[in-house]
Parts: structure tokens; sequence; C-alpha cells
């Protein structure tokens, strides 16, 4: 299962790409698809599964990347 | 679908191209149909914020850009209401990002559709540009950021869009109390309905496909992604063919022995460093001048006060003789040029982040 994860900050993606790959799994920055859309127009690819306790500070929410489209996984809250 | 929004990025650069040719045509000056940095200092000019008086207008165009770029995200249901993340970092940062344009003569959008007038000084600009943004990019690989946003009021969001229809209002109903160009670049004004019409589209056309001319370079940069700098291509193919059509082509760093290219000028030196500052400072922003002012009328209130740091590194520029003009840089606008260079390396440096 391939995700995506989009960010409040450039700084963001980057620190959670490194999370994603130091539990050995692929991950890749890249523009976010103008679908999903985010504040800082990155976003990370990876593979699944997500946990919330994986969630950084600027995350902003977790899709699948499935063949129909995105599905919404996670939302991090917001005051 | 991806192949429906490559199409829609080169249409709306298609258009941008040609609507720059059809607002020179009706009487914007040369190579400048669109130029955010020239038009919020002409705005600024007009409001009295100083006294270039060749350069005071109102411009309908930057209206049009947010108010465009408003009813756009309202109707995607994305006007999202944002801000928050370093305010005054980004004033400061949009303040320089100015000054390196006026240096230059020209924001990103302008350097593109100087090029596709023939004016090789902006070949000039556009490497030192991409010098620029390659040195923002190195800050955001060292962990740059000016924090995340949050979400705020409506009415944080709805007050760019406000201010804009304000200066329309007295544009259109009490023009008395805005100031007016006799001559220079600011007496020429292509008719306020059509700028006004071209704003409304093109603002629009930017928010639907977040068209940046900073982004292009960047996500080239970063990501081998071309998607960004395709309209950024299509700006420039689609106003040279429009050049060509109607005979503004002018190929060369002058027109001839006596005429400079249209509101240039031929000092590669600060034509580079000009805009390398102007690539850097907006990269730390996220985008470049047009896609601040979209972003301002989307609801995200930091780009707004990207906008205002512009709106006053404007006034500066022509009430302290940093501005270019066709004679050339001046040595304050050197001097202020370096100073920014050194300002964006400081807040590069001091907002580095350390991952968890």
């Amino acid at each position: 299962m391939h995700l995506i994860a989009t960010f409040h900050t450039h700084f963001g993606a980057m620190s959670f790409q490194k999370k994603i790959e130091r539990l050995g799994r692929n991950a890749g920055m890249m523009p976010v698809p103008r679908a999903l859309s985010a504040s800082c127009g990155v976003c990370v690819r990876f593979e699944g599964p997500f946990e919330p306790s994986m969630a950084t500070d600027d995350l902003e929410a977790v899709y699948e990347d499935a063949p129909n489209g995105y599905t919404l996984l996670f939302e991090q809250p917001e005051n | 679908m991806k192949n429906k929004q490559t199409l829609l990025m080169v249409l709306t650069g298609l258009i941008i191209g040609a609507i720059s040719v059809v607002l020179v045509q009706c009487g914007n000056p040369g190579n400048m149909g669109f130029c955010i940095a020239c038009f919020l200092r002409d705005t600024a000019g007009a409001l009295g914020l100083h006294r270039a008086d060749t350069v005071q207008y109102a411009r309908p165009e930057i209206i049009g850009l947010v108010l465009g770029a408003c009813i756009m995200a309202i109707a995607g249901k994305e006007f999202k209401v944002r801000g928050g993340s370093s305010p005054v970092t980004r004033f400061v940062l949009g303040f320089f990002v100015m000054v390196g344009a006026l240096m230059f003569l020209g924001c990103p959008l302008r350097m593109v559709l100087r090029i596709a007038g023939g004016d090789l000084n902006a070949i000039v600009g556009l490497v030192g540009f991409a010098a620029g943004i390659l040195a923002g990019v190195l800050f955001l690989k060292k962990g740059f950021s000016l924090k995340k946003s949050q979400p705020q009021s409506k009415v944080e969001g709805a007050l760019m869009p406000v201010m804009s229809i304000v200066v329309l209002i007295l544009l259109v109903a009490v023009p008395s109390l805005l100031l007016f160009s006799e001559s220079g670049p600011g007496s020429m004004r292509a008719p306020m309905w059509l700028a006004l019409a071209a704003g409304l589209v093109v603002g629009a056309l930017a928010q639907k496909t977040r068209l940046c001319m900073v982004g292009g370079i960047r996500d080239a940069v970063l990501f081998k992604d071309f998607h960004l700098l395709l309209g950024f291509v299509a700006i420039i193919v689609a106003a040279l063919v429009g050049n060509l059509i109607v005979g503004q082509f002018h190929l060369g760093f002058v027109i001839d022995a006596e005429t400079t290219q249209p509101i240039a000028h031929t000092d590669g030196v600060w034509n580079f460093i000009g805009m390398a500052l102007t690539g850097l400072g907006s990269v730390m922003l996220g985008g470049c001048p047009l896609r601040q002012l979209i972003l301002a009328g989307s609801g995200q209130s930091d780009s707004a006060v990207a906008v205002l740091g512009m709106v006053v590194g404007a006034a500066f520029c022509h009430n302290f003789s940093l501005a270019s003009s066709t004679a050339g840089p001046t040595l304050n606008g050197k001097i202020a040029v370096i100073l920014g260079l050194v300002v964006c390396t400081v807040i590069g440096l001091l907002n580095r982040q350390k991952a968890e």
C-alpha cells in the first residue's frame, strides 16, 4: 500500500521522509498532487502502513494513493 | 488526470503570454503586460507611499489577480485561512524580494516576458534568478523553515481581497484621491476594465494551476519534476509568438545604438545579483511574487504580509533611490541588494530546524 503524507512546511516533509527511511521503508519527496494540495507544495510518498504515532508536528494529512484516487486516512488535529 | 493538469498548465501559460502581449498593445509599457513588482510599485505610488511621479497608478491587474484567485479559491472550496508563520520575517523577505526585482527592473514574471521580447539582459537575470533559487534550495536542504502556519479567523483571510476592492472603488469612483503619472511607465496603461479582466483571468488560472516562477525551477532541481516549469515555458512561447506577430520582438541587449530595451538596463552584474536576491527571498517565502499575490487572495495571511512587505519595499526603493532606471543601477540600490543578500542569508542560517 502506497501512502501520501502532506505537510505544512518543507522541513516537515524532509524530516518525515528521514523518519520513514529509518524504519527501513521506501519514502520519497515530490510535489504534492494538485487534488490534495498543501501549504508547502511538497509531500512524501511512502510504503504503508501508517500509525498515528508516526505523525510529526508539521504533518497535515495522510492519504492512500490508490489507482482510483486518494482516500483520506489521517488528518492531524489543529487548534 | 495528470495529462489534464499538464494541459491546463500549458494552456494557462499560453493564455498569460498572449494576454501580456495584448495588454502591451493596448497601452501597458513594453514587455510589461504583467509585472508584479512594477505594478505593486505603481500602486504604492498611486497611494502616495513614494514620490516618484512617473510610476504612480493603481494597477487594475493587481486588483484582478487577487480577486480572481479569491473567487477561484472560494469556488473550489480552497479558501483556507491560515497565517502566523513568522510574519515579520516574511515582511522583510518580501521587502528584499522587491529590492532585488527593482534592481533588475521586473519580477520573475516580467523577466520571462522580457525574454519573450528578445531582451537578452533578462537571460542574465534568469541565470541570477536560478542561482538564487539554488542557494534557497540549499537552505531548505539544511532544514530552513519559517515554522508552520495556524488556522486564522475568516476576517484575517478576507482582508487582502477587501483591500483590493477598496482600491478598485477608489480607482473607479473617487480617482481624485489617487495619484496618476502623467509621464513615464505609470502613464502607460491598458484600458482599466481590460486590465482588470486580464488580472481576474490570470489570477483564477494561477490559483487553479499553482503556477509559480520559483516553484518551477525549485521542483526541477529538487525532484526533477517539470510540471510548473511547463507554465513558465508556455508563457515565453505565447509571448514570443505574439511579439513576433505584432513586431515587438527586438533581440539584443539594446534595441539599437540609442535605444535600450523597454524599461531595462544593460548592467549584467547587477541584473544577475538583483534577480539572485529575488530568487533566494522567494524560495524562502515559498513562492514568487505572483504566487504570493495569488495565495494572499486565497486566504493565506502570511502571503498577504509578504505582499505588504513588497509594497513597502517598493516605496523605499523610490524614496531612497534604490530602484534602477534605464540608465542603470544606483549606488544606493547596489548597497541595498548586498544588504538584502546578507539579511536573507542570516535569516536562512538562524531559522534552521533539527529533525525529530
